[in-house]
């Protein structure tokens, strides 16, 4: 209904390789970094600060994890590990009086670095196994951050980011962080959006299908997994950096437990393996879901007036929440992305049921 | 920009415009060089050709086709698909003022000798292979053409006869001779004359050989501009080029009309892909035949069929209502605001989405014309938007003659005559036409000639009709099967016939009234359409017979007469119809086995219904013979109610 084809013709082969072909796409594209891009000055600082700004990078997180496991189909449950690497690393460097911009990319070599090392042991185990691995790698460096005074800065200490500059901008107040961070996204959006049409992205996929069917073809799994887990785990060390500096501005060690490591894969499956759009989905649903049931709730039992005890007040939010993700897997296994192209396919064909030619 | 774009020197009308196709071309690669002229699809993206770029190829063609000796007043034959290369091939004729006979691509070998006949063709150009194979064998047959110059050399290594030439390789010599000659671009794009003949086509020899019919410069270019002067053709139109060549329609409407209006052509990868590739061009002008458009009723129609509940509810919704806002807007009548709201959401909803599906979404101009169009099918591509008109020509007029306008669209007319179009109704109910487009006889058929064409320049189309007050031209069909009533008005019972057959419920109907004081009709419902209708309204019936009888079925008939009889003048309406037991069948002679009614026998056979229908009585007793397959002969008494409509 809302799609029109009739008259898209390309004289290049490029052209009909672009990312969005269909003009209604690129429009709707524009629109949303225009909106994002004039948020700040449109909503209260509130919104901005505590729904976009974590939005945008969890998302930004998140696809870095895609990029594993959707991308390359390494499962991984230490992400949260790789981000404290990044974040522990960048501060580290900024309060040496490193600019911000290279120990952004110092905290992502750092935990690439680190990641491979973990990730070697996907050439000889997975699926579970690999969870396995992963999980131990989490405790580890959740280990080695706690039980170095010299990384965490003592017990129960945190460590407060230094005022620093990106690309001359003192980022400060509300509104610095808030753009740094969609800076970031916006990039390495582009760089996922990207990489499925390079040879990488198509070599990853080989690998995530079927590795020894891969490596028959002529793709060395030994090669492409190792770059997957560095790739991905440089993107959870950048956007450790981009938390510590943008969001949480002094880091603890509690803030990158298991817990985030759970909740980031959870958003990447929700959201759809492999899906870019489907990350900003699923991330949406995991931040905001609660938030909003809790309201939801709250406004409830106020206006009509229902006897809630403040127990139940308390997990009925948890409990529909673990309810919606489970309704949302049931419908569409392969996740939010794959609702969305359902929905975006039956209006594609619209007034028909199938694309007929 | 090529040192071709800024020659000039080609003849020009009183106008001041190109008076040649090679002329248009010329001037536009002159004023507007980096407009896009052709555009064709090759391996799914398109290849575009700037009309500088149209100029240097097809000089390059000429100049190689002079090499191999094609000389002015020869013919060079054409046949394959829509190709761009092969326009060239045909507009580079036009520069030696040679011409091109294109013949339809799936002329059978032992057909072909039929269409190489005039223009002493001794050249050939072939799109691929296959006609490659066909010429061939008409040399073997005739010794011609001596030349055979293919487009697609796939296959093609393998061929060691000889004459046999690749066009890229015309091309090259020719672009080499060019080269070589500084003055030769300059003289070949000022050699055509309007006097030229541009093409020769073929009538469609239904009732014969074929004639060859010569269109020269001039008529393609007055016929056009006759166009272009109602607003029938606009310039820097999007054209889609996939019409058969050797019609008159692809050759006028498409590379004709294309060339001299400076519209892009877009011509699809393959037949095959055509409705595709119609989507990714989104022409603003579109022809097709009315079976084409049928077939793209029937293609939305299924879809829908086969739809999610909820698109098609909203289609079943909305496009009844269409249809009738528009049959209602055609006739004239008040529409009021909750229609145009329904019509607002509608378009929305479902009307653009189906034109965006088939490519017609920017077809400002829609034609179709060659035979009548199913009402149905006329009203529903109009009722989406897509301003359907049908037109009125002949190969003899470059197709260019009449058309309908917006505002006066009527199902039953064919248009008014162009501007520069004279149209005259002859004593015995023919239409006469002449105009700048008319041609100037049959190639090498003076009989021929001398019977189409008047001293003064009228041109005899054979297809009788009448105008109506408002200058609405109506074709009825061949002036042979003209006849008259009683009371002198001449009609031809075939056209009310197939009108009739437009309704679902009417499979057969035979129209009498020769001679007689007013018409009548014997018909035979469509047993499954009015079964369902009435199977919808618990009407029961046991049998053919038994469901033609019912009073409700009469009632439904009588109906559809009255729709039919609204277009017809009053003294040919239909007065008394009867339903006939049984359909017509072939088995008892009545019909041909293409379904072609046998008038003669239905009169005998049915005499006695025939007097009934006349006689003023309201029932008839009649003894049919039924002719069973085996041979034997049986006999029914039936009593068949008569209607006064």
């Amino acid at each position: 209904m809302f799609f029109r084809k009739a008259g898209i013709s390309h004289t290049r082969y490029q052209d009909e390789r672009q990312l969005w072909p269909l003009p209604i796409d690129r429009y709707a594209v524009v629109a949303v970094l225009v909106l994002m891009i004039a948020a700040p000055f449109l909503v209260d600082r509130l919104y901005v600060v505590s729904y976009l700004l974590p939005l945008i990078i969890w998302s930004t997180a998140a696809l870095g994890l895609n990029f594993l496991m959707g991308g390359a189909g390494q499962i991984h449950l230490g992400y949260g590990a790789v981000i404290g690497i990044g974040a522990y690393t960048s501060v580290h460097m900024m309060r040496a009086g490193v600019p911000l911009e290279i120990s952004m990319i110092g905290g992502g070599v750092l935990a690439a670095m680190v990641g491979i090392v973990f990730g070697a042991t996907a050439l000889r185990v997975k699926g579970l196994y690999l969870a396995m691995a992963t999980l131990a790698m989490q405790y580890i460096v959740d280990f080695v951050i706690i039980q170095f005074p010299s990384i965490s800065g003592g017990t129960q200490a945190s460590l407060s980011v230094p005022p620093v500059t990106f690309l001359g901008f003192a980022v400060e107040g509300d509104k610095a962080p808030y753009y740094v961070a969609l800076f970031i996204c916006a990039i390495v959006t582009l760089f996922m959006l990207n990489v499925r049409r390079t040879s990488l992205g198509r070599a990853l996929a080989a690998v995530r299908e079927k590795d020894y069917a891969a490596s028959i073809i002529g793709v060395d799994p030994f090669r492409y997994k190792l770059l997957a887990f560095w790739v991905s785990s440089f993107i959870g060390g950048l956007m450790g950096s981009v938390l510590a500096v943008c969001f949480y501005r002094a880091i603890s060690p509690d803030q990158f437990h298991l817990d985030l490591s759970i909740q980031l894969v959870a958003m990447v499956i929700v959201g759809g393996l492999g899906s870019v759009l489907g990350v900003y989905f699923g991330v949406a649903l995991i931040l905001f879901a609660p938030i909003v049931l809790n309201q939801l709730i709250g406004a409830i039992s106020e206006q009509f007036g229902l006897s809630i005890t403040n127990d139940l007040r308390a997990h009925l939010p948890l409990m529909l929440y673990g309810g919606l993700i489970m309704g949302f897997l049931l419908i569409e296994p392969l996740g939010l992305a794959k609702i969305y192209g359902n929905i975006r396919n039956y209006f594609l064909v619209w007034p028909f049921r199938h694309s007929r030619q | 920009m090529s040192a071709q774009g800024s020659v000039k020197g080609w003849p020009v009308t009183d106008k001041g415009e190109p008076a040649t196709l090679i002329g248009a071309l010329a001037s536009n690669a002159a004023e507007v060089p980096t407009r896009i002229g052709f555009r064709e699809r090759e391996y799914g993206i398109w290849r575009e050709w700037n009309w500088v770029q149209v100029l240097d190829d097809v000089l390059a063609l000429a100049a190689g086709f002079e090499m191999l000796g094609l000389t002015p007043g020869r013919a060079l034959t054409v046949v394959g698909d829509n190709r761009a290369t092969i326009y060239f091939s045909m507009l580079a004729a036009n520069v030696l003022r040679a011409f091109s006979s294109p013949v339809f691509p799936d002329v059978p070998v032992s057909e072909f000798q039929m269409y190489v006949r005039f223009g002493a063709p001794d050249i050939a150009l072939a799109e691929d292979q296959e006609q490659v194979d066909k010429l061939l064998d008409l040399r073997e047959k005739t010794g011609h053409p001596a030349t055979i110059v293919y487009d697609d050399p796939r296959g093609m290594a393998a061929y060691t006869q000889t004459g046999l030439i690749a066009l890229s390789e015309v091309q090259a010599r020719g672009r080499a001779r060019l080269k070589a000659e500084p003055g030769l671009a300059a003289d070949l794009v000022a050699r055509a004359q309007p006097e030229d003949i541009a093409v020769l086509l073929y009538s469609s020899g239904t009732t014969g050989t074929p004639k060859g019919i010569p269109l020269r410069h001039r008529n393609v270019v007055g016929g056009i501009a006759n166009a272009k002067a109602g607003g029938y053709f606009k310039e820097g139109e999007r054209l889609f080029a996939y019409l058969p060549t050797a019609w008159v329609g692809d050759f006028v409407f498409t590379l004709g009309a294309g060339t001299i209006l400076r519209s892009t052509i877009n011509i699809p990868e393959r037949q095959e892909t055509a409705l595709h590739d119609l989507r990714e061009v989104a022409p603003t002008f579109y022809l097709a035949a009315p079976r084409a458009w049928d077939n793209m009723l029937t293609r939305v129609q299924v879809g829908i069929a086969d739809s999610t509940p909820l698109k098609r509810r909203l289609y079943e919704y909305f496009i009844p209502r269409a249809i009738d806002l528009e049959r209602r807007r055609l006739k004239g009548q008040p529409i009021t605001m909750g229609d145009r709201i329904n019509d607002w959401l509608g378009n929305i909803l479902i009307y653009a989405p189906i034109k965006d599906y088939l490519g017609l979404s920017h077809a400002e101009r829609a034609y179709t014309g060659g035979e009548a169009m199913g009402e149905d099918t006329f009203l529903f591509f109009r009722a989406l938007g897509i301003k359907l008109k049908q037109f009125y020509g002949q190969t003899e007029t470059c197709a260019l003659s009449a058309a309908q306008v917006e505002g006066s669209v009527q199902i039953n007319t064919v248009g008014r005559a162009m501007p520069g179009v004279e149209v005259r109704i002859d004593d015995s109910g023919e239409i006469l036409i002449r105009s700048a487009s008319v041609f100037e006889g049959y190639a090498d058929n003076p009989e021929a000639t001398a019977e189409a064409l008047t001293p003064d320049g009228w041109l005899r189309t054979g297809d009788a009709g009448y105008l109506e007050p408002d200058g609405d031209l109506v074709v009825l069909g061949r002036v042979s099967e003209l006849v008259q009533t009683a009371g002198g008005d001449r009609f031809i019972p075939n056209f009310i016939e197939n009108r009739l057959k437009f309704s679902p419920y009417i499979r057969n109907v035979a129209i009498v009234g020769a001679d007689r004081d007013h018409l009548t009709a014997i018909i035979c419902i469509d047993y499954e359409a009015t079964g369902y209708w009435a199977e919808q309204r618990s009407i029961s019936y046991s049998s053919y017979a038994d469901l033609s009888q019912r009073s409700e079925v009469l009632d439904l008939i009588a109906g559809e007469i009255v729709k039919v009889n609204e277009l017809q003048p009053a003294p040919l309406r239909i007065r008394r119809i009867v339903n006939l037991h049984k359909d017509f069948d072939a088995d008892d002679g009545e019909i041909t086995r293409t379904r072609k009614l046998r008038r003669k026998v239905i009169e005998k056979n049915y005499a006695v219904l025939v007097n009934a229908l006349y006689d003023g009585s309201s029932t008839v007793m009649f003894d049919a013979t039924i002719s069973y397959e085996d041979g034997r002969q049986g006999s029914l008494r039936r009593d068949l109610n008569i209607r006064e409509v």
